[in-house]
């Protein structure tokens, strides 16, 4: 088999349930690495996993798989595929180790292979001394990563998580972003991991796909969507005399022609557009006029989040 | 050297797979497997094989219990002429397990399917190598198996047990030509029971309500048809729609035997049998279609 151009394609896909459209029109090119599938709920990342799993097929479009067709080649790609199911309910009378080790062998592992590698997979989550417990003594954070064991123990070529920090505290989440890096790093494994926290895809993910309503917002290498320097942080406050100055101050950059993020009532804003220093010039000019009090002006880095915003506005 | 001067600490860790794949036929033997030891309580607390357990030994027993009394006073001629008037013909013995392999039928296919749905493992079930179909063959392969334990394995153990207290079929021939009567009505019997227990169970993602629901299609269309026969005193060919008799019927009349119901012919028999298995086997194609998806 030769090697896939990208790990995941899609072109023109769409997805219809009766009058709702699920995803409308998406063509990607999923390259190597941990790309995260960002959006907010509903926006059609799980209908997309399952498209790509083969579990449902588009209602238009075609979508190849580490060079496969998941419709036609469904079985042959599902062997080279773990997936971690934004769900989180498992057998509760089983323990982990045995529950690992049967997926492993329904993903086509002899036996005994299966059982050395559930256990190797559990200690590189951090199970090993857990792994004969039952998974439903396990913590929400234990679950999660007895997922993400399942999803590695049969060498996959690709892993698919769906929502992997769910319900994970900040220092359980930092741990498992952590482990999904390393797993991508370490054993060259591609992972493609969908989530709506915009931040968490931003520190772990080499390749972005960002949907809203079922629309492709954005798509490609992280590094280049986001990261430049392109706006300012300004944070101000209103003196009693002048009041409404602060929605001033953002009226006027908009009618300058400049992106500006603000919600009505908040004193914070963020100013995006092309040049730094004539957003900076900018800034300085309508505070001056709308006699608001600067508190803070900071460079900002252009976020995910702008990717959204751009799109929606 | 010694042992000892040769010992290491191996840290093999998370290494790459170089192997053969074992495909979709080792994902069906694999789930197949874990779905039989799910039912049976292998691996799981005491209280989970109890009920198994004991219905498949109460399934047994009518074996047992002629099986003991042929070996105990078989042996001379004229006990083993009165006692031929008196055990059962291999067509007529599951019938003496007729209970327990209704109540097995309300056990097992709940104990397979619903925890696969309730519990999520269905969908990652669906992201192996299995598809829907495939999945739905390992279930009946798993429960066709455990059917098989009440069905088929009872008659197999007489035959055995039989053949050795001297009361089994005479020659070589007639012995070899039960056997295989024993495996393929015991293996159609129980694949008719499965895949009707499996279609009931298939309604409901709670398991009570699932073995509510094989009870009364297995008992309730038994009893209505009973009513329908016995006290409206309608035709005989009611009786085919009782998927509790039918399968049991078609036993006696692989065997060549009249069986309880000696008035209906054998082609129908047949035919009920397979309009069961159709018709169970769309209605699990209608409620998993969707599923896991």
């Amino acid at each position: 088999m030769m090697a896939p151009v990208s790990v995941i394609s899609a072109s023109g896909v769409s997805m219809v349930f009766g009058n709702n459209r699920a995803l409308d029109s998406l063509s990607l090119e999923v390259p190597s690495g941990v790309t995260g599938l960002v959006g907010a709920n509903g926006s059609g990342k799980t209908t997309l996993m399952s498209i790509v799993l083969g579990l449902r097929a588009p209602t238009t479009g075609s979508v190849s798989v580490l060079g496969l067709d998941p419709l036609r080649q469904g079985a042959e790609l599902r062997a080279n595929v773990g997936y971690g199911p934004e769900r989180n309910v498992f057998p509760d009378d089983m323990p982990a180790s045995d529950f690992v080790k049967h997926l492993a062998e329904v993903r086509g592992m002899p036996r005994s292979e299966a059982r050395t590698r559930a256990s190797d997979a559990l200690w590189l989550v951090g199970l090993g001394e857990e792994r004969f417990r039952a998974l439903g003594t396990m913590s929400t954070g234990q679950r999660q990563r007895v997922k993400l064991a399942q999803a590695i123990a049969a060498d996959p070529s690709l892993v698919l998580l769906d929502e992997p920090t769910d319900g994970l505290d900040p220092v359980q989440r930092d741990e498992m972003l952590i482990l999904i890096r390393q797993i991508s790093t370490d054993y060259s494994i591609d992972v493609m991991l969908s989530s709506h926290l915009l931040e968490e895809v931003e520190r772990i993910c080499d390749n972005v796909v960002a949907l809203d309503a079922g629309r492709l917002v954005a798509q490609g290498r992280l590094d280049e969507l986001v990261g430049d320097v392109e706006g300012v942080t300004v944070e101000l406050a209103e003196i009693p005399d002048v009041p409404g100055s602060i929605d001033a101050v953002a009226a006027r950059l908009r009618a300058a022609g400049l992106d500006v993020q603000h919600d009505p009532g908040f004193t914070r804003m963020d100013v995006l557009g092309a040049s730094a220093d004539d957003i900076a010039d900018a800034v300085r000019d309508a505070i001056a006029d709308s006699g608001a009090r600067t508190r803070r002006i900071e460079q900002r880095r252009r976020k995910l989040e702008d990717l959204f915003h751009a799109a929606k506005s | 050297m010694t042992a000892e001067g040769n010992a290491q600490i191996l840290d093999r860790g998370y290494r790459k797979f170089d192997g053969q794949r074992s495909g979709v036929w080792g994902a069906v033997r694999s789930t197949a497997w874990h779905s039989t030891r799910s039912v049976l309580g292998l691996g799981r607390k005491a209280r989970h094989k109890i009920a198994p357990v004991l219905v498949i030994v109460v399934a047994l027993i009518p074996a047992i219990v002629y099986v003991g009394v042929a070996a105990l006073v078989g042996g001379d001629e004229f006990i083993n002429d009165i006692l031929e008037g008196v055990i059962p013909d291999f067509s007529a013995l599951p019938r003496g397990s007729l209970a327990a392999i209704a109540l097995f039928t309300g056990l097992v296919a709940p104990e397979a399917l619903v925890r696969d749905r309730r519990d999520g493992m269905l969908s990652l079930y669906l992201s192996t190598p299995l598809t829907r179909i495939t999945y739905m063959a390992a279930k009946l392969l798993s429960v066709g198996g455990l059917m098989a334990m009440v069905v088929l394995v009872p008659t197999l153990f007489y035959l055995f047990g039989m053949t050795f207290a001297g009361l089994g079929p005479e020659g070589f021939g007639d012995w070899a030509s039960v056997l295989v009567k024993i495996l393929v009505s015991g293996t159609l019997a129980s694949l008719v029971y499965a895949l009707v227990s499996m279609a009931a169970a298939s309604v409901t993602d709670r398991r009570a309500f699932a073995s509510l629901s094989v009870i009364l299609v297995m008992l309730g269309v038994l009893t209505v048809v009973q009513i329908l026969v016995e006290g409206a005193e309608l035709s005989i060919n009611w009786r085919l729609l009782d998927p509790v008799n039918m399968p049991m019927e078609m036993i006696a009349r692989i065997f060549g035997d009249a069986g309880e119901y000696p008035a209906l012919a054998t082609e129908r028999i047949y035919l009920a049998n397979a309009g069961w298995v159709t018709a169970s086997s769309t209605m699990l194609w209608w409620r998993y279609r969707k599923a896991g998806a």
